[in-house]
């Protein structure tokens, strides 16, 4: 049963998922572009190489919410399509079939994982580092999964939310831009929406894990 | 005999318009039951609620022997449901639709299922957003059949499709029945559709069930009868009045219930019987729904 949610949600989504995946394989090979034997280079050109890498390296939380966010709304188009009226009409429990497609669209989310750890080690193993100075390919890889999938969760659950889930959602988003606009036009120097950022992507908000290191390579 | 549908005081009600009221049907395990209603009178609503897709805002369901919504997921496994619209995931092939449909169900007969493709000539690796109306139908009564279930939900199966393919559906419904008595829930607007095929009929209309009667009684039990001299309405009958009205010379009445010695009541009361008139099943359908939603005259 598994097998066959999981084959049907990869056919919807697998055009995204291919694309995702190419630019999550290319982003660390990118990040080495510039690289090369940088063994016996100076303290200067190496931070000015890291800089470079870590620019390209910054790209790297907005793909994981591009595949979070694309992972959770296919796993229900199909559904919402046909106003559910086939997956409720299937012998599953709503709550077994609601777990088995977010099983099906975590695995669909770990393709695109797997494709940055192969161009992670790659890439790794296409510069000689300096001493003091190592690669994190399966760190990144995890830090880029884990985002992934957090992504894709809100995605899933907003997506299979009832209307009014979804309104109170977007209603909240609003609301803090409506809060911004008003203190604006009143003078006031404080941003409820860069607030609510840092609540958010600051431990322990659900998105911190957008946040902090994303680089390949550090000490 | 057990019931394989049966729902008591059922109540549902979507906006201001529509409403269904005090619903109350009764299927009978290996029946065919034909569902028959105008457009809009609540026949798809009913058969959501009856498999759990809607809430109902009161009354309860039992289907094969279980309740709804607890025992909902030991109902739908013995359960085929072809929806009116069809809502299978466009981007899988046939094949892949057959494949994904047959996981769900644990006695799925995968040769019944080649065999019917063969029957409906369905191609295997066409995707199903590039199927023919009539094909996506065949389909679905394809995976529906190939499940072996106790109960076949149909709603409107063969609306909008070509004689020819609606032929096919049919017969391989009938077919699938002949062998295993099954019982089948079939809703319909296409009064003629159910006369081939069905046993029982429940005829609903504004949410409200207005008859419910074995076909035989429904075909043959409805006459319109011309009187001369008609009877006052406060006077009994032995049949049941679905509507009378005036006409040149007398009145017209339209009765269920008839049987032939019956006429001498009329005798009785004084009336002269002028013609006892059989109705084809659409004139009956039409007639009862006009009796239903207006009081006799």
């Amino acid at each position: 049963m598994f097998r066959q949610i999981l084959w049907a949600q990869w056919l919807a989504a697998r055009l995204a998922v291919a694309i995702l995946g190419v630019l999550a394989f290319a982003a660390p090979l990118l990040a080495v572009f510039w690289g090369g034997d940088l063994r016996s280079a100076g303290s200067d050109q190496v931070a000015y190489w890291l800089q470079g890498s870590e620019r390209i390296a910054a790209l790297l939380p907005y793909l994981a919410l591009l595949i979070g966010v694309a992972a959770g709304f296919l796993a229900w188009s199909p559904d919402h399509a046909g106003r559910h009226v086939y997956a409720l009409s299937l012998p599953v429990s709503r709550a077994r079939f609601v777990a088995l497609r977010f099983g099906a669209g975590a695995v669909i989310t770990a393709v695109p994982a797997l494709a940055l750890l192969a161009g992670a080690i790659v890439a790794s193993l296409s510069v000689s580092l300096p001493e003091g100075l190592h690669a994190y390919p399966v760190q990144l890889t995890l830090r880029f999964l884990l985002a992934s999938l957090t992504l894709y969760a809100i995605i899933f659950a907003l997506s299979i939310s009832t209307k009014r889930a979804q309104l109170l959602t977007a209603g909240a988003f609003g609301g803090v831009i409506l809060a911004d606009l008003l203190l604006a036009a009143w003078g006031v120097s404080f941003s409820v929406t860069a607030e609510t950022l840092i609540l958010l992507t600051t431990w322990p908000g659900p998105l911190s894990i957008l946040a902090g290191a994303w680089t390949l390579f550090d000490v | 005999m057990s019931n394989a549908i049966e729902t008591q005081g059922l109540r549902y009600r979507a906006g201001k318009d529509f409403e269904i009221r005090d619903l109350s049907l009764t299927v009978r395990e290996g029946a065919i039951y034909g569902f028959l209603g105008p457009n809009g009178a609540g026949k798809t609503t009913t058969i959501q609620l009856i498999l759990g897709q809607l809430r109902p805002q009161g009354g309860t369901i039992s289907v094969l022997g279980r309740r709804v919504p607890q025992d909902l997921p030991a109902i739908l496994a013995e359960t085929g449901y072809v929806p009116e619209r069809p809502h299978l995931y466009p981007y899988l092939s046939v094949n892949e639709a057959i494949r994904y449909h047959a996981a769900f169900y644990v006695a799925f007969d995968g040769a019944y299922a080649d065999q019917m493709l063969g029957t409906f000539e369905l191609p295997r690796d066409r995707k199903l957003s590039r199927l023919s109306k009539g094909e996506m139908g065949k389909l679905h009564m394809l995976l529906v059949l190939a499940q072996r279930p106790k109960l076949l939900v149909l709603d409107e199966p063969t609306d909008g499709l070509d004689p020819v393919v609606r032929r096919d559906v049919l017969s391989a419904l009938l077919d699938f029945c002949s062998r295993g008595g099954a019982t089948v829930f079939i809703s319909s607007h296409l009064v003629h559709e159910l006369e081939r095929v069905c046993d029982w009929v429940g005829l609903l209309d504004r949410g409200r069930l207005v008859a419910e009667l074995p076909m035989d009684a429904f075909k043959n039990g409805i006459k319109r009868i011309r009187l001369v001299r008609a009877p006052a309405t406060s006077i009994p009958t032995p049949f049941e009045v679905v509507s009378r009205g005036a006409e040149v010379g007398g009145e017209a009445w339209l009765v269920r219930g008839w049987e032939p010695p019956m006429a001498q009541w009329f005798q009785q009361a004084g009336a002269e019987v002028r013609a006892i008139e059989d109705l084809d099943l659409e004139d009956g359908f039409v007639e009862l729904l006009r009796g239903a939603r207006g009081p006799a005259a």
